[in-house]
């Protein structure tokens, strides 16, 4: 399932001091869920990943060409090759004054560099890539972003994120208020870049959607993991149980 | 107007208008409105002959309004009213210490000293405003003081004059200092730091976690004010032809209420310099058109106050007809 070196590697997390630390690696290749109540600490773990947040314990190392980066911030997140969606569309996601194709290229707006000059076709053709994989549904490329439906809306935010090339994917509720055929769409996504190598990770509310997508489930309870859900212990009364705590 | 509205929903021609719409909104319209008036009531003034002239006498306004974009692009509050006194500032380090004192008439050193003491200043804002995170209107209202008060000590009237060469862009030369900032802007434009700095104009949270150094951006946003301002207190010193403590700081308030009128949002990320021109040509031309008529200052600071209000009252429109028509696209 992963390769002998993991991607992307928390060592000793705490999310709270006296939290008991845990360990996670994300392999390549690998999808792996977090799961919990809301609250309980898997959305703050995914934001430790990130590099958003420090831990109060422990340390988060991405690895790339062989190289180890520690994750201690956004921006060393991503030069270690982790790219992050993050949860809230409408207030950490889209810029709704800005056009479609100038949201999806924000975050890497140095690739449209040509001869240190940014190029408009240049940054037509990287989105016209994405659109085309992500079969985002928009006319109008120069359009506001917010005449989009908020699956479209999700799609372009997912393509800014793949836009980093990452080696690792970190989702933070990715189909919150989306529609069902835009799901299957990213699903489908999802595990075409696990199958490219690509390792994700996936904080969902729905337990259905990570059963369907994640070999492996990890459960927090009160800051803390309390399980890791593999194999045939996968199904939903089972996490539901864990995370209630009335099962280890 | 409503005519541009509409073709703004076809999307289809006046591709320029709809531009200069989404950009400017109202300006341009009171622009025509205003340059009619004043051809109207003063032909001989508005003349073609004469609007090299005309284009002197405006151009520090001009200046001043392009030199507080940028900060103000960058949202949150940002907003440097320190630009008035800043091209004082500067207006008599030149007069006084390089041309008088010094005995410096090289363009090849007034012009990048004019431009390196307003981007030092513009930095000192930026540190002030976004790594120590004073309010913005705060912080560079504490410069402008500093800044007036700096300036009455060292020239507590009126003197000096100026190299020959800068007395020439007072007049239709002054086309020349706009255009370099206006060039600067869009070679400034076409850099990854343009599409950061609209976009944390627009949402720096968003922009934070999309990986923008937001903090970065908005610094270097108060040092492209200063530089400008720099360039729009040579074009003041050439209008003037001296050292005056006086003037710098009355153009401040004249320079926001253009950035308003053009249409640039005071909450960040929408907007540009084209707009902050027009708004600032319109308030030359108000100026202008009331001046003629006799009418005393102090019916001119009435007439200041008014528009700045129906600016911010018009832009508000204009970006509420803007959502509308992008809703039914």
């Amino acid at each position: 399932m992963a390769d002998a070196e993991p991607r992307l590697s928390a060592r000793g997390i705490a999310l709270k001091a006296g939290a008991e630390p845990f360990d996670l690696d994300v392999g390549a290749g690998e999808i792996v869920g977090l799961a919990g109540l809301d609250g309980h600490g898997q959305e703050r773990f995914i934001e430790v990943l990130a590099g958003l947040h420090a831990p109060a314990a422990g340390s988060v190392v991405s690895r790339r060409d062989g190289a180890d980066h520690a994750v201690t911030s956004l921006r060393r997140a991503i030069a270690g090759g982790v790219a992050y969606l993050p949860r809230d569309r409408r207030a950490t996601g889209i810029f709704p004054t800005m056009s479609i194709v100038d949201n999806f290229a924000i975050a890497t707006v140095g690739q449209d560099r040509r001869f240190g000059l940014i190029s408009r076709r240049e940054r037509r053709r990287r989105y016209d890539y994405y659109r085309e994989r992500l079969s985002i549904v928009a006319q109008q490329p120069r359009n506001a972003i917010t005449t989009l439906s908020g699956g479209n809306q999700q799609k372009v935010l997912l393509a800014r994120a793949l836009a980093h090339k990452p080696d690792v994917l970190l989702l933070n509720d990715p189909t919150r208020g989306v529609d069902i055929a835009t799901r299957q769409t990213l699903y489908a996504v999802f595990r075409e870049l696990a199958a490219e190598g690509v390792g994700l990770v996936i904080l969902s509310t729905e337990i259905e959607e990570m059963l369907l997508l994640c070999r492996r489930i990890v459960v927090f309870r009160e800051q803390q993991v309390a399980s890791t859900v593999t194999g045939d212990d996968l199904a939903a009364e089972r996490i539901i149980s864990i995370m209630f705590g009335r099962a280890q | 107007m409503s005519a541009v509205v509409r073709s703004d929903r076809k999307g289809g021609d006046f591709g320029w208008a709809r531009a200069a719409w989404q950009q400017a909104g109202f300006g341009p319209v009171l622009l025509v409105l205003l340059l009619a008036v004043n051809i109207a009531v003063n032909p001989a003034r508005f003349a073609p002959g004469a609007w090299g002239t005309l284009i002197g006498l405006a151009a520090p306004l001009i200046g001043a309004a392009l030199a507080s974009t940028p900060a103000i692009l960058g949202g949150r509050g940002g907003i440097d009213i320190s630009v008035g006194p800043l091209m004082g500032f500067i207006n008599a380090l030149i007069v006084l210490v390089l041309v008088q004192r010094l005995g410096i008439e090289t363009p090849w050193i007034i012009v990048p000293a004019a431009v390196l003491i307003g981007a030092a200043v513009g930095a000192g804002n930026g540190v002030l405003a976004t790594v120590l995170r004073i309010q913005p209107i705060v912080a560079t209202l504490g410069t402008y003081l500093i800044l007036i008060g700096i300036t009455l000590t060292i020239l507590p009237a009126p003197t000096g004059t100026v190299p020959a060469w800068l007395r020439a862009l007072g007049g239709p030369l002054s086309i020349l200092p706009l255009t370099a900032v206006f060039l600067a802007w869009i070679a400034i434009r076409r850099l990854p730091y343009y599409d950061h700095l609209m976009a944390v104009g627009s949402d720096d949270r968003a922009a934070y976690t999309a990986g923008i150094p937001v903090t970065l951006v908005r610094f270097l946003s108060y040092v492209i004010t200063g530089a400008f301002a720099g360039v729009a207190a040579l074009m003041m010193t050439a209008l003037i032809g001296s050292a005056d403590p006086s003037i710098g700081p009355t153009y401040t308030l004249m320079a926001i209420s253009a950035v308003a009128l053009g249409g640039v949002s005071l909450a960040g990320g929408r907007g540009g310099l084209l707009g902050a021109a027009i708004g600032a040509i319109d308030i030359f031309l108000l100026q202008s058109a009331l001046t003629y008529f006799n009418l005393s200052t102090f019916v001119l600071q009435i007439a200041y106050g008014v528009v700045l209000v129906l600016a911010i009252v018009l832009t508000a429109l204009h970006e509420r007809l803007l959502g509308r028509a992008k809703e039914t696209a």
